[in-house]
């Protein structure tokens, strides 16, 4: 397969932008993650802090109207703007790793798409944002339903299938289990696997 | 309360908070609704199959009154006037906008004002609100917000306060005819009233409004729009007016049928030809001009909305049939005690405010009865209702990013093109301006019909 495209889908805490970054490295093909936002603000004019603002967010429902595919929901046109600028670079013939952003969905019409889903067990997930962003337990975990309640609503409202639900993605691996590193190994083997196949 | 009574209004409130939450389709919910309306209510409640056939209303395709109405009638049920007239002018503008008609008139009228800043701004917000008169909005926003954004970053200029007025003014723009807005075409086909008597009645009120909308928001945006450089403009770097044309044989048979339907449209009360069949003809006409386009005309028209109002028509017929909307009537005229000009302001004022925030076309349609009903207990005049409930819901929706389908589509054209409105940005000028312009029409009202 000379173009391939690595989606990662991640719970919060299971490392899987991490895991993304170095499946990027070990490739040695761009990751679009933070570089999304980067690459889509200096194609609309808008700053990369007004996109972060409404990146991967759900929008408000009460404040929001559709009509005729149309939306006047900022975090929507943002979105739509992530989804258009994916589909691009995919038709473009370009490999790439993103994290993210219903890429499982969005981009499923590429044959070359590989779509991974990074989960872990909630012990080692809190262990990992405590360490990370130096929180509390308590507050690691409250984080983490936080943010994974964001991307499960912003998922679900973007597709037709379930965030985290195995049946939307070819492999879904849980981080713990091996740890982090091992992790990486395991998808690495099966990425080349995948592109020496076809 | 009756069963049916609860029923139909369980059913009511159920479709408007699926319409808000925005998970299914706008059009699967009114059908679901109106589905479960002729079940439940008229069938299992009520029995009455009678009721069933009134709001289906299939028999008035054969009413002669349908197609050629030399008096006044109002319709019950399934308003197939409105949807027959939408679905021709919908047909219509595809046609221009294949023929690049829109673009073209905007990059025209940016010429004619050398395409100075100050001079597109007010020159837009008058052709918005003139073309938002006799065709929809959407359509109108879609095109000029394109080209605002195109001019802007040709002449350095933040397109955002041109958009955002240009959307008051289709808003606006649309009350004043009664084919400028959906709330007016079923208020008006509903109660029987004409092109002419909107034009002469919410038509003056939009002009005087429309008057004193382009002098405030020229003065709340003019810091933002003449704080450009000033510099000379060579004109030579813009696309010139006629490229925008894609075909010149389909531009000018598109111009002459948009004026031949502005044309039936002004004379309907004298020639008798109701909106249904001017819709039929337009349609007809387009369809055959285009000839072998008229299957890619047809496949664009958004059967979405069509299927939309008749799921509405029927769930709205299930409130009235079971009497909630006289309820409410009766709640009206019991609060304003009889006090027209109480009446009048509650039905200006509520309808703007709920328009607002939720999508005029089902609170007009659901206030139609009512108005009908209080004016019959009340011995008002139905038009001073009318005109009241048709400012109010049409100007109304100018007040927040969703009030409207046009500045829905205006701040979703400005966002895709990096510049985000939200809600703050959006309300902090159009809000006053919706409140200035109601207070005129409050006026108005009260000093033409009282």
């Amino acid at each position: 397969m000379s173009q391939f495209i690595i989606s990662v889908g991640r719970e919060f805490g299971s490392g899987g932008r991490h895991i993304a970054e170095e499946l990027a490295k070990r490739f040695n093909i761009p990751l679009y993650d933070r570089h999304l936002i980067t690459e889509i603000a200096a194609k609309t004019g808008l700053t990369p802090e007004e996109i972060e603002k409404y990146n991967e967010k759900p929008k408000n429902h009460l404040l929001s109207r559709r009509v005729n595919g149309f939306s006047n929901s900022i975090e929507d046109n943002i979105a739509e703007m992530q989804f258009n600028f994916l589909r691009e670079k995919a038709a473009s013939g370009e490999s790439f790793v993103v994290v993210g952003r219903c890429s499982e969905t969005k981009l499923r019409d590429f044959k070359c798409l590989i779509s991974l889903f990074i989960l872990g067990d909630m012990s080692e997930k809190i262990k990992r944002v405590m360490n990370v962003y130096e929180l509390s337990e308590d507050k690691a975990k409250a984080l983490i339903d936080k943010k994974d309640r964001k991307r499960k609503r912003y998922h679900n409202y973007h597709c037709e299938g379930h965030w985290g639900d195995s049946r939307l993605y070819d492999l879904s691996i849980n981080s713990s289990r091996l740890g982090i590193d091992r992790t990486i190994d395991t998808l690495e083997q099966y990425v080349k696997s995948r592109i020496t196949e076809e | 309360m009756s069963a049916a009574q609860i029923f139909a209004v369980i059913i009511f409130v159920g479709m408007f908070i699926m319409i808000v939450l925005d998970k299914i389709e706008r059009h699967y919910v009114t059908l679901g609704s109106g589905l479960l309306t002729l079940v439940v209510v008229f069938g299992i409640c009520m029995r009455s199959g009678t009721a069933i056939m009134d709001t289906l209303a299939l028999k008035d395709f054969a009413t002669k009154e349908f197609w050629y109405q030399v008096t006044e009638s109002e319709s019950k049920g399934i308003n197939w006037a409105t949807i027959i007239f939408i679905a021709g002018m919908m047909v219509m503008v595809e046609g221009m906008a294949k023929a690049g008609f829109f673009r073209w008139l905007c990059m025209k009228i940016a010429y004619l004002v050398k395409c100075k800043t100050v001079p597109i701004f007010i020159t837009f917000m008058i052709m918005s609100a003139v073309l938002s008169m006799f065709i929809d909005s959407i359509t109108v926003i879609m095109f000029l917000a394109a080209v605002t954004i195109e001019l802007a970053s040709l002449l350095k200029f933040n397109p955002v306060p041109m958009i955002l007025s240009e959307i008051f003014c289709a808003n606006l723009g649309g009350s004043a005819t009664m084919c400028g807005d959906p709330p007016n075409i079923i208020i008006g086909t509903s109660l029987g009233f004409s092109f002419f008597d909107f034009l002469t009645n919410t038509g003056l009120c939009a002009a005087i409004s429309l008057a004193v909308s382009v002098i405030f928001l020229y003065f709340a945006f003019r810091k933002e729009i003449t704080g450009g450089k000033g510099e000379a403009v060579d004109m030579s770097k813009f696309p010139k007016p006629s490229e925008a044309i894609t075909n010149k044989r389909d531009f000018i048979i598109s111009s002459i049928i948009f004026g031949l339907a502005v044309l039936l449209l002004v004379t309907h009360a004298t020639t008798h030809l109701t909106v249904a069949t001017i819709g039929l003809f337009i349609a007809a006409v387009t369809l055959i001009a285009f000839g072998k386009h008229a299957r890619e005309l047809i496949k664009k028209v958004d059967y979405k909305t069509l299927l939309f109002f008749i799921g509405l028509f029927v769930v709205v017929s299930g409130l009235e049939e079971t009497g909630i909307l006289k309820k409410i009537a009766d709640f009206i005229g019991n609060i304003s005690d009889g006090n027209v000009m109480l009446m009048i302001a509650i039905i200006l004022w509520v309808s703007a405010i709920a328009s607002a925030f939720v999508d005029n076309i089902p609170f007009a349609a659901t206030m139609v009865p009512i108005i009908q009903s209080l004016a019959e207990s009340s011995g008002v005049p139905i038009s001073t209702l009318a005109w009241a409930l048709a400012m109010g819901t049409d100007i109304g929706g100018s007040a927040t990013p969703i009030g409207a389908s046009a500045n829905v589509v205006g701040t979703s054209v400005a966002q895709k093109n990096g510049y985000p409105i939200g809600w703050g940005r959006y309300c902090k000028r159009l809000a006053p301006a919706t409140v200035i312009v109601l207070g005129i029409s409050t006026v108005y009202l009260f000093v033409r019909y009282l």
